[in-house]
């Protein structure tokens, strides 16, 4: 019997869903070494399948998303949350930085409609997850990887490189060091292929902080370089701005004067 | 599920569709079915908001288009172009042509990316009876194929720009951080000119199907431009007669919320209307190239059409269409291999940017301040847009089917009604649940209150607008068996109560129907659930006090909190003009969510969310 997988979605633009959808030849190939049960986008529909692998796309938004998470987890034996919404809050974790109670009045005549919790969160923090594969995009070829690793029995490794060492491995010329643009490669998890300074651009942290990497002294520098503290604050505090250290490096710069 | 039905039953039908439209996630529809009519029927979107607009105030114009692509994974590319198209009007820069060619290939890429995907995984299989693309393979393996290959030959155009498919990282304002060179440009080009007799035949195919015919009086509006099929920018058209600059937008079509929808209804002159494909090529047939408008010429439809369901076929010819202007464009040398860049920061100002994304037509205002921050966003992406259009379609398609028919049928029907749309997010469509629910007993609903609404206010004098619009809802058919029954009571003032009227009911809703002052746009109903606190005194034209709320509770004898329902000031030159149709529409449907049953996922209204901010 194939192994069984179903792909959930929460609060997201669904461009993680398209890590599968645009794999083209390869999602008919994948669809004949696993059975896909549930995936809304593709047409297959069943909530409440027991599959052996459970991808999980999007933040915890409402009190609804909590009961159906804690659905999925008892019907999964492998639960993988990908994307930067799933496994940090996302760019609407940017929410948890304001004060929202008048934003839904602001924009939606009749608020009390709207059921939304006050803090956007990553899934992790509802209930246990057993692998995360961050980016914003995922990467498609890192979801089908960790497909094939678990069909195997194998733990996915985890990514412990940041951006700097795909730079270096694609001979890009350093663009915080020659160009003087405030780049989050040094402090980012790989996987994207080092793509915006690739394009002469400084990152901007879509795959989020390497755990315990030094943002501090990355924050230094960018002051150094001519960005003033609200700046440094939208630097850090973008795509994962949910997720430590970027979250304290945020907390910290928000504080002080510009 | 039920069998044939009986029309003299009193038949009500729900159907939920989970995830629909371009706000992703649950949606449901509703519809009643009564005495062989519909008296109900609601798109519901449930999707959490996430608050674009909001939080790109204070952000740098530069990272707008990083942003506002996160607001879709399958359209990114629009989002950018209509930031930067906007920012640039603020920063008073003008793309050079070379520019202009650029992004209307890396758009060209996203057309056919998304409109492939939706063709061959969303559409198609609902007309060989299968469920999936993985299905459809089995019995229609080149045809699939065929679709896979457009759509990543969409996915490398894009990439070609931007390095990746999925949020881009090539657009910035004043032009790409990466131009390709000629090289690149010309390896895609051989991929594209290789396509085109593909292309072709997806759109014979696609005109080959068995579409069903129902025509519909709809208006169609999409950008206009003097030379070339609508894409990277143009004129607001709709086949009614508009025809004007995208920045007076904001003045012709509105923006307002219903009660059962996190997204907000956009109207046209108070009426729904479609944006998309077939919209656009009702309006803009003329600007085809030759050879697709050939290919549209042999599938025997006549442009304009009428019938939602040539969307499929609109969206095939925009596929040939795109990678035509792909082609030609890859080909063209630059003029000029400089990219100048906006001046930093931008100036304080207000800018528009509209472009049409692959469903439709997108508009982004942005507000700068002194410091050349954002200061305020609005962004109207096309399914929202479309919201309206596509309940008076089913409301349209479903009577036209026949409402008798059994409920499968039913069902079928409006998913593929939905699915011409191409909501972003159109996995919905394969899975209505039908729930037939065949009673003789009026509907059964969650809250079973009775409903008290008040218009506060002189009937007699000037300050008339609340009363004559409860006068107005007391008038009005859909609310009779409401009425008749007892659960809604209309007064129009608190005479009748300070006469003796008592209600015997203390756990009745004591709604109050009041003004706002100064506030925005027409057409916003405001609700707050007042639990003690006093009312802020922007929320009522009255300056409802704690002790006239207290007086108004022991005179109804309601021991529930009281509710407020506060209107927007009337847009016209006396503050309490005739009272405006659209209100009574708005209040209506506010009444018909609260009678009617909800779904379970509608039901709860948290309390501590209605308090006064």
């Amino acid at each position: 019997m194939k192994p069984s997988v179903a792909v959930h979605k929460f609060s997201s633009c669904d461009g993680c869903q398209l890590a599968f959808l645009n794999l083209g030849e390869d999602l008919l190939a994948l669809t004949e070494l696993v059975d896909i049960r549930h995936f809304l986008e593709a047409g297959l529909a069943e909530e409440d399948a027991k599959v052996d692998i459970a991808f999980i796309e999007g933040s915890v938004s409402t009190s609804e998303d909590a009961a159906r998470l804690r659905h999925i987890r008892d019907n999964s034996r492998h639960l993988i949350t990908i994307g930067a919404c799933a496994t940090a809050g996302g760019i609407q974790a940017l929410r948890n930085l304001h004060d929202t109670t008048g934003w839904t009045a602001a924009l939606y005549a009749s608020p009390q409609y709207i059921d939304s919790l006050d803090q956007v969160t990553p899934i992790r923090d509802v209930i246990p997850v057993d692998l995360e594969l961050w980016g914003c995009p995922v990467n498609g070829r890192q979801v089908i990887a960790a497909v094939q690793q678990l069909l195997f029995g194998v733990a996915p490794p985890r990514q412990q490189d940041s951006v700097c060492l795909d730079c270096k491995r694609a001979g890009n010329t350093c663009v915080l060091v020659s160009g003087n643009a405030p780049c989050l490669g040094p402090v980012t998890h790989a996987g994207c292929g080092a793509l915006c300074p690739a394009f002469g651009r400084a990152c901007y942290g879509c795959y989020g902080p390497l755990e315990n990497s030094n943002t501090e002294a990355l924050a230094q520098q960018f002051a150094r370089l001519g960005l003033d503290a609200a700046a440094i604050t939208r630097r850090f505090g973008l795509i994962t701005s949910g997720a430590e250290p970027f979250a304290g490096t945020v907390a910290k710069w928000r504080g002080l004067p510009t | 599920m039920a069998g044939p039905a009986d029309v003299s039953d009193r038949r009500k039908i729900r159907i939920k569709v989970p995830a629909l439209t371009r706000v992703e996630g649950e949606g449901a529809l509703d519809l009643s079915i009564r005495d062989g009519r519909i008296t109900e029927l609601k798109l519901n979107i449930y999707e959490p908001p996430r608050y674009f607009e909001k939080f790109l105030e204070g952000r740098e114009p530069a990272e707008v288009p990083d942003i506002v692509a996160r607001i879709c994974g399958i359209c990114p590319v629009a989002y950018q172009m209509s930031a930067v198209q906007a920012l640039e009007q603020i920063a008073g820069f003008t793309p050079s042509a070379d520019l202009n060619k650029l992004r209307r290939i890396m758009y060209c890429g996203e057309w056919i990316q998304s409109h492939a995907l939706h063709i061959h995984l969303l559409a198609a299989p609902d007309f060989f009876g299968c469920n999936s693309i993985t299905e459809l393979a089995r019995s229609h393996a080149a045809e699939v194929h065929r679709g896979l290959l457009l759509q990543a030959l969409g996915n490398d155009l894009i990439a070609l720009f931007g390095g990746r498919s999925v949020h881009p990282v090539g657009v910035k304002l004043g032009g790409f951080h990466r131009v390709p060179d000629q090289a690149a440009r010309t390896a895609l080009a051989d991929r594209v000119d290789a396509a085109l007799p593909a292309a072709a035949e997806l759109v014979r195919w696609c005109a080959s199907l068995p579409l069903p015919h129902d025509d519909q009086d709809f208006v169609s509006v999409s950008l206009r431009h003097p030379s070339d099929y609508p894409i990277t920018g143009g004129r607001l058209l709709s086949d009614t007669g508009l025809d004007v600059d995208i920045s007076e937008y904001q003045q012709h079509f509105v923006e307002h919320q219903v009660p059962h929808s996190t997204a907000l209804h956009a109207l046209l002159n108070h009426e729904p209307y479609l944006v998309g494909p077939l919209a656009r090529l009702n309006l803009n047939r003329d600007r085809l190239p030759a050879a697709t408008r050939a290919l549209a010429d042999e599938t025997g439809i006549r442009f304009p059409s009428r019938n939602m369901f040539h969307s499929l076929v609109a969206r095939a010819l925009e596929i040939h269409l795109a990678l035509t202007e792909a082609a030609r464009l890859l080909a063209q040398p630059d003029d000029d291999d400089s990219l100048t860049t906006p001046a930093s920061p931008l100036p304080a100002g207000t800018g528009f940017g509209c472009t049409e994304a692959p469903r439709g037509t997108l508009w982004h205002r942005y507000d700068t301040d002194a410091d050349g921050l954002i200061a305020n966003a609005v962004i109207i992406p096309p399914t929202s847009q479309n919201q309206s259009r596509i309940e008076q379609d089913l409301h349209r398609s479903l009577t036209r089917l026949g409402l008798n028919r059994d409920a499968d049928s039913l069902r079928l029907r409006a998913e593929t009604v939905i699915r011409n749309y191409d909501p972003c997010i159109s996995c919905a469509t394969h899975f209505l649940t039908l729930n037939l629910v065949r009673d003789t007993s009026p509907t059964d609903p969650s809250d079973r209150r009775p409903l008290l609404l008040l218009g506060t206010g002189s009937a007699l004098g000037t300050d008339s607008r609340a009363p004559q619009l409860v006068t107005a809802l007391a008038r009005d058919p859909t609310l009779q068996p409401y009425i008749a029954d007892g659960r809604l009571r209309l007064l129009a003032s608190l005479q009748p109560l300070r006469d003796g009227l008592s209600l015997a009911d203390a756990s009745a809703r004591l709604v109050v129907l009041d003004t706002l002052s100064g506030t925005p746009t027409a057409g916003r109903l405001r609700h707050l659930r007042l639990n003690g606190a006093e009312p802020p005194p922007a929320w009522s034209s009255h300056q409802l006090s704690l002790p006239q709320l207290a007086e108004l509770r022991t005179l109804v004898g309601v021991d529930q909190p009281l509710e407020l329902l506060a209107l927007p000031p009337a847009p016209t030159t006396t503050p309490d003009g005739p009272v405006q149709a659209t209100h009574v529409a708005v209040v209506r449907d506010w009444l018909l969510t609260q009678l009617v049953a909800r779904t379970a996922v509608s039901d709860t209204e948290p309390a501590d969310k209605s308090d006064p901010a």
